[in-house]
């Protein structure tokens, strides 16, 4: 560090080094965190331009992990920290964080809103309060507007996802109140109703602690994938409408390769993927 | 010729420029008013939010009709409006990310309360009416995207419909911001006010071109010197400053970029403290209202963890 470097508050408030989070690291070889890395990884492409926004732990992790696997000419935008191509060294938990300058280039956020709004990204990842079976997604509020029932922080940055070629979805806690028939309020749209057709990047994947989904040619949800360890019917338990099914029997969601496996613990040095979905 | 000095009013000492150091107390009582039309905190999310500055307003009961809620607040919107010191919040995101929802924000909302009135809003058009708000043009036309979202609707007087005079199609538009006051934290600063930033600039420079007053709260200040040998480092020129307010640890609880992190374990606190209206209020006491300055507010972090009631 630079002469201008102060003392800390205390342990684990120094800017850069981190300290171990209770229960990281130990029991067994992959946790569904690993596993929902691994599966978004495989989802991104040489060379694209990838956004993402607060609480991005999971897609951080994913498209480091595709830069160092198969897609080296990939660009990793990292949220709110202005970070370009940010090395993940190592990766942290909140988006603005100063970890997230270990990195090529630093923005300033308006510059980064204005790359997105621009129409520069190729894949958006999101997330939200509500996920729908069109794959519309709330952030804002549940309930009547004057009296909600459940307020959340609101809309982001999420309704510009549109602006990018393709949109992941993902959720650490596959659940019936995340997973409902219908959002109260739509933050970012998902594939209109009744055969209708809107500009805009719309939801392609929707990744979560128990499987992958994708959408039909009509725009509904379908199941892609269960990860290993997860069940059918828990899947159905805990998602509040049908999912459409594939064709002949489930696949389940590929294991974390060892390489894989290797290259998120070099750069997971808090193991904040293993304690991610709780 | 008149208009050059003569011999006799050219001094032999230079003039001496004006500092304009202050602390928090004296910049919040003498540049803020009671009531102001709109606040902009700096910073995002837990990280670089001039906290110091935030809880001085609180103290002093400093009101605001608009607060601009974006690109992403926490504790900063949380004492703000659970002190009752704003009536309307244009609202693009309040939470804590990775830590959870807003207690007191959600409290308020969900009390189906009139006051703070809430407009939700996204983090871009904020920013383009920010830039709007510089430039000083009226309003700014938006990319097409937000009219597919419940946006518009739920908050019909930020959005507007507006027709492009060269396609004629229509767009949805916003009105320019200027905010009256700015909080915003560098990392230093000379006496003057020319702000630096060690680590990401988030929205502040622009905040700082676009608002009317703009109080800088800053780590350290350093020699005007050093800000002349690295021009390039200043991302708020001291003549958009109107005053330079250094508190050590004064982002506290959230972090200063390259100084220190945030400390979750005073946001836990805090997040368990305000689940109640109650804890709210002993939080707002004990770490706010009855602060005389940052020492003591120090003194009083450190002691909690020490009694270790998380």
């Amino acid at each position: 560090m630079s002469d201008d470097y102060k003392p800390v508050l205390r342990a684990g408030s120094d800017p850069v080094a981190f300290f171990r989070y209770p229960g990281a690291g130990e029991g067994a070889a992959y946790s569904r965190g690993h596993v929902m890395a691994a599966a978004m990884s495989r989802h991104l492409r040489d060379g694209e331009l990838v956004f993402m926004g607060a609480n991005s732990l999971i897609p951080m992790a994913a498209t480091r992990l595709a830069q160092l696997t198969h897609a080296p000419n990939l660009t990793l935008m990292a949220g709110a920290s202005g970070g370009v191509n940010t090395l993940l060294d190592p990766l942290a938990p909140s988006s603005g964080d100063y970890a997230n300058l270990v990195a090529e280039a630093v923005l300033p956020f308006p510059d980064v809103l204005m790359l997105l709004t621009g129409g520069r990204a190729d894949v958006f990842f999101a997330g939200g309060l509500q996920i729908d079976r069109r794959g519309n997604v709330n952030l804002a509020y549940i309930g009547p507007a004057t009296k909600p029932r459940l307020r959340g922080p609101g809309s982001a940055a999420i309704p510009w996802a549109q602006r990018a070629k393709r949109i992941i979805l993902y959720t650490t806690s596959h659940d019936r109140r995340v997973f409902v028939p219908k959002v109260s309020f739509v933050s970012l749209p998902g594939w209109p109703e009744g055969g209708k057709t809107e500009a805009g990047g719309k939801p392609g994947l929707v990744v979560t602690p128990l499987a992958v989904m994708d959408f039909t040619s009509g725009g509904e949800m379908r199941l892609q994938s269960v990860h290993p360890g997860a069940t059918l019917e828990e899947v159905r338990e805990n998602t509040g409408f049908d999912l459409v099914m594939p064709p002949g029997e489930i696949p389940t969601t590929p294991e974390p390769t060892t390489e894989e496996m290797q290259l998120m613990r070099q750069f997971d040095l808090d193991g904040l993927l293993t304690i991610v979905v709780q | 010729m008149t208009d050059q000095p003569t011999n006799a009013e050219i001094s032999s000492e230079p003039p001496t420029r004006t500092s304009k150091v202050m602390t928090p107390e004296e910049a919040v009582s003498t540049l803020i008013p009671e009531r102001s039309a709109s606040l902009w905190v700096g910073g995002m999310h837990m990280h670089n939010v001039p906290m110091a500055l935030v809880r001085e307003c609180v103290r002093q009961g400093k009101r605001f009709e608009t607060l601009y809620a974006g690109p992403s607040y926490s504790l900063a919107a949380e004492l703000l409006i659970g002190a009752g010191l704003v009536d309307r919040i244009i609202c693009a995101y309040i939470g804590f990310e990775h830590l959870g929802l807003a207690p007191t924000f959600r409290r308020v909302v969900e009390s189906g309360a009139q006051k703070p009135q809430i407009v939700d809003v996204e983090a871009g058009s904020l920013t383009m009416a920010l830039q709007a708000g510089a430039w000083d043009q009226p309003f700014v036309a938006l990319p097409p995207g937000v009219e597919n979202t419940s946006l518009p609707k739920a908050s019909p007087d930020y959005y507007k419909q507006v027709s492009d005079p060269f396609t004629r199609r229509k767009y949805l538009a916003v009105e320019a911001i200027r905010p009256s006051v700015a909080l915003v934290h560098c990392q230093q600063a000379d006496e003057y006010g020319n702000g630096l930033f060690k680590g990401s600039p988030f929205h502040d420079q622009l905040l700082a071109m676009a608002a009317d007053t703009v109080l800088m709260q800053v780590e350290a200040v350093i020699d005007n010197n050093q800000i002349l040998k690295y021009p390039a480092q200043t991302a708020i020129p001291a003549f958009r400053t109107t005053a330079v307010v250094p508190v050590t640890f004064g982002c506290h609880p959230t972090s200063s970029h390259r100084y220190y992190n945030y400390d979750d374990v005073h946001l836990r606190l805090y997040l368990k403290a305000a689940a109640t209206q109650q804890g709210f209020e002993d939080y707002l006491r004990t770490y706010v209202l009855s602060i005389v300055d940052q020492e003591e507010y120090m003194r009083r972090v450190q002691n909690q963890e020490w009694i270790g009631e998380i």
